[in-house]
């Protein structure tokens, strides 16, 4: 349900302000809103050192966040406990930043000198067994080069234009490398080296270039050096990283403990920022639970006496569109909130419909995959990422929803007969209690239906008494489409005998008279809203289908253990089948009963736009946000 | 039987199932660009994607009823 919200307004004494906003960010209970512009009260004015301070803040709120990344400060660190003074939080934040900076540049630093050296592997391994000859010429000039895949024939030029130019003075090595490049040590007189020059630039070919820390030195020389850094570098970046974890365990929790006293600080200026103030006296409005307004009266009265007063703005002052949304289920409906809050929020006193999707969610789930073994096997893993998941999280509302979607599972697989699949049946003898999916495919195509139809009815009246209130015409008008919806239904089965035959004329004669009283009401739309109604119900039927080839699939994977000759192979495959079908039988039928829910269902009176509360405390957004 | 009641009975699920996945095949790429920009579109996005599959959910129901009908 939708909790009942109450606006309230505050006044008192205008030195008081900042304490009012401080024992109301204790409190954490009000959202705030700005009072109604009025010719008497005026906003708070900023001066120029607050408005310096809130700039600090922000980009100390930045440079927090920046630490805190670089020094990957685990979100699991606990705060510290004193609250720090504010000069000793900004150095701290200050320097977390800068340590962080540091740690980083050096980490990627290596990281990138690691893998350019990594680079010149290849090289070191080709040119290796070429640069041993390279002594003999220590007066002369070496060329180290790597020939792309078609330059291998210049090599053969160069050979027969050196030879004329110098004789055998002159040495040409060459190494195949991967990727059909070749690596090529030219070693010539001094002399002869502009000419190789000229052939190298004519041929676009350049010599190997060496990382900027061995610049100057010929390859015969930096190679040794590279390898002994390359063996270097692993060590570094381990130290280095230590480092970091080092520092962010030093940091971490005074980081967080930092952060959330600037946050607060922040918070308490925006909400200023919310308030209102005479000469002598502020206003502060905004909105909280109706059954925590007692307990903020009595906290503001036993802090500040009579000089502080709490009321209620009268209902008729403000809009429903305006009131922040909170939504409270019983225990074992709240988990389905998280599905609720897939969509936009709903308006402020319109209803929730978390109860209905705890209820129908995991029926049509259940009737999807009716499966006693599949069923076992996710209450088996929802029981895991429940134990595993603390606290209130989404990761817990997930498995909790997805142990009632195995209990529904678990029993229409009983009343259904199946465990994985037919299994149950050939090995243990189960019957169906109910029916049997395999065979009773109209039973089940209509039990389908009239669900969706009694969904529908159920949205449909909501529909109508949600509207009521608001809209009474739309409400007559998913009112009569609710009783036409009934009507029709009811005609259907007389016309097969379901119901007596002789109802059919009185049915109809209903629908006739209803029928122009629908268009009269809600307009030449009427008639077509209600055709897709019915193709809403039809919808459903989706259930029987999505059900029927998930038993059908259970049924093929079992079938598999005998159809392969060897009983072992024929096992692994059935079981890698009943893999896929349980992956597909939890994924699909999850996906269109949540269609279900929000295009059939939601459709009837599902009204968006609700303002989620943010009260303002400490650890929430800033109130500017909330607003 | 008929050839013509299974024949019926895979077009009734067949045609569906192709449009179905022409209709998925326009929006999965717009759904994926939108979600690139709002990841806060994910549900409304997984929706979209499962709206056409009525189109084959139906010819499925319907090519059962041809082949229950036809007295497969």
């Amino acid at each position: 349900m939708i909790l009942a919200m109450s606006r309230v307004r505050i006044l008192g004494p205008r030195p008081k302000l900042a304490e009012v906003l401080g024992a109301l960010q204790d409190l954490g209970l009000i959202h705030l809103a700005p009072p109604p512009e009025t010719s008497v009260l005026t906003p708070v004015l900023t001066s120029p050192r607050e408005e310096r301070l809130r700039l600090r803040l922000g980009r100390l709120l930045e440079d927090a966040a920046v630490a805190g990344r670089l020094l990957e400060v685990p979100p699991a660190t606990p705060a510290a406990k004193t609250p720090l003074p504010l000069p000793r939080t900004v150095r701290l934040i200050v320097r977390a930043r800068r340590e962080g900076e540091r740690l980083v540049a050096r980490i990627e630093s290596l990281e990138e000198e690691q893998a350019l050296l990594a680079r010149y592997e290849a090289v070191f391994q080709a040119f290796e067994p070429l640069l041993r000859s390279q002594p003999r010429w220590a007066s002369g000039r070496a060329y180290h080069v790597v020939l792309r895949p078609g330059q291998k024939e210049m090599v053969a030029r160069l050979r027969s234009e050196l030879g004329a130019l110098l004789g055998d003075a002159f040495e040409i090595r060459d190494h195949p490398l991967p990727a059909d490049e070749t690596a090529l040590l030219i070693l010539v007189p001094a002399h002869a080296a502009p000419r190789v020059e000229q052939w190298l630039a004519a041929g676009r070919v350049s010599e190997v270039s060496l990382p900027a820390g061995f610049a100057g030195k010929s390859l015969a020389e930096a190679m040794p050096a590279m390898q002994e850094r390359r063996r270097q570098l692993p060590a570094e970046l381990a130290a280095t990283r230590r480092a970091r974890a080092e520092a962010a365990r030093r940091y971490g929790p005074l980081l967080r403990q930092g952060t959330g006293q600037l946050r607060d600080l922040l918070a308490r200026l925006e909400a200023r920022d919310l308030s209102r103030v005479t000469a002598h006296a502020f206003v502060i409005e905004g909105w909280l639970p109706s059954d925590s307004r007692a307990r903020v009266a009595r906290t503001l009265e036993r802090d500040f006496g009579a000089e502080v007063v709490l009321e209620e703005v009268a209902q008729d002052r403000w809009t429903a569109e305006t009131a922040p949304v909170v939504l409270r289920n019983p225990r074992l409906f709240r988990p389905f909130e998280l599905l609720v809050s897939l969509v936009p929020l709903p308006r402020y006193g319109s209803i929730d419909p978390t109860p209905f999707v705890a209820v129908f969610f995991p029926m049509f789930f259940g009737l999807m995959l009716g499966d006693i073994g599949y069923a076992a096997l996710l209450f088996g893993l929802a029981y895991l990422l429940r134990r595993r998941s603390a606290g209130e999280g989404w990761r817990r509302s997930v498995a909790e929803i997805l142990i009632a979607c195995a209990c529904f599972s678990g029993i229409f697989g009983a009343l259904f007969g199946e465990f994985f699949g037919d299994l149950g049946r050939r090995a243990f003898g189960l019957h169906a209690l109910w029916f049997d999916r395999e065979e009773a495919i109209v039973p089940f195509l209509i039990l389908a239906v009239s669900l969706g139809a009694v969904h529908m009815l159920l949205g449909l009246v909501i529909g109508a008494v949600s509207a009521f209130a608001g809209h009474r015409r739309q409400a007559i008008g998913r009112g009569l489409a609710a009783v036409m919806l009934v009507l029709v239904i009811l005609a259907l089965l007389a016309s097969v005998e379901v119901v007596p035959r002789g109802l059919l004329t009185p049915l109809t004669v209903g629908i006739l008279v209803i029928f122009p009283i629908m268009v009269v009401v809600e307009g030449v739309v009427a008639p077509v809203e209600f055709l897709s109604t019915l193709g809403k119900v039809l919808s459903y039927s989706r259930i029987m289908a999505l059900g029927t080839a998930s038993v059908m699939l259970a049924v093929v994977a079992n079938e598999m253990s005998g159809a392969f000759g060897s009983v072992i192979v024929g096992v692994i495959f059935a079981l890698l089948f009943h893999l896929v079908n349980f992956a597909l039988g939890v994924m699909s039928p999850a996906i269109h009963a949540l269609r279900l829910h929000y295009v059939e269902f939601f459709g009837n009176f599902y009204s968006p736009g609700g303002v989620a509360y943010r009260p303002f405390g400490h650890g929430t957004p800033p109130p500017s946000r909330a607003t | 039987m008929s050839i013509w009641i299974p024949l019926a009975a895979a077009l009734a699920v067949g045609l569906p199932a192709l449009a179905t996945a022409w209709a998925q095949s326009r929006i999965g790429p717009a759904g994926a660009a939108a979600l690139a920009e709002k990841p806060e579109l994910t549900t409304t996005v997984i929706i979209m994607v499962a709206i056409p599959e009525t189109m084959v959910v139906l010819g499925f129901v319907v090519a059962v009823l041809i082949m229950l009908r036809g007295g497969a």
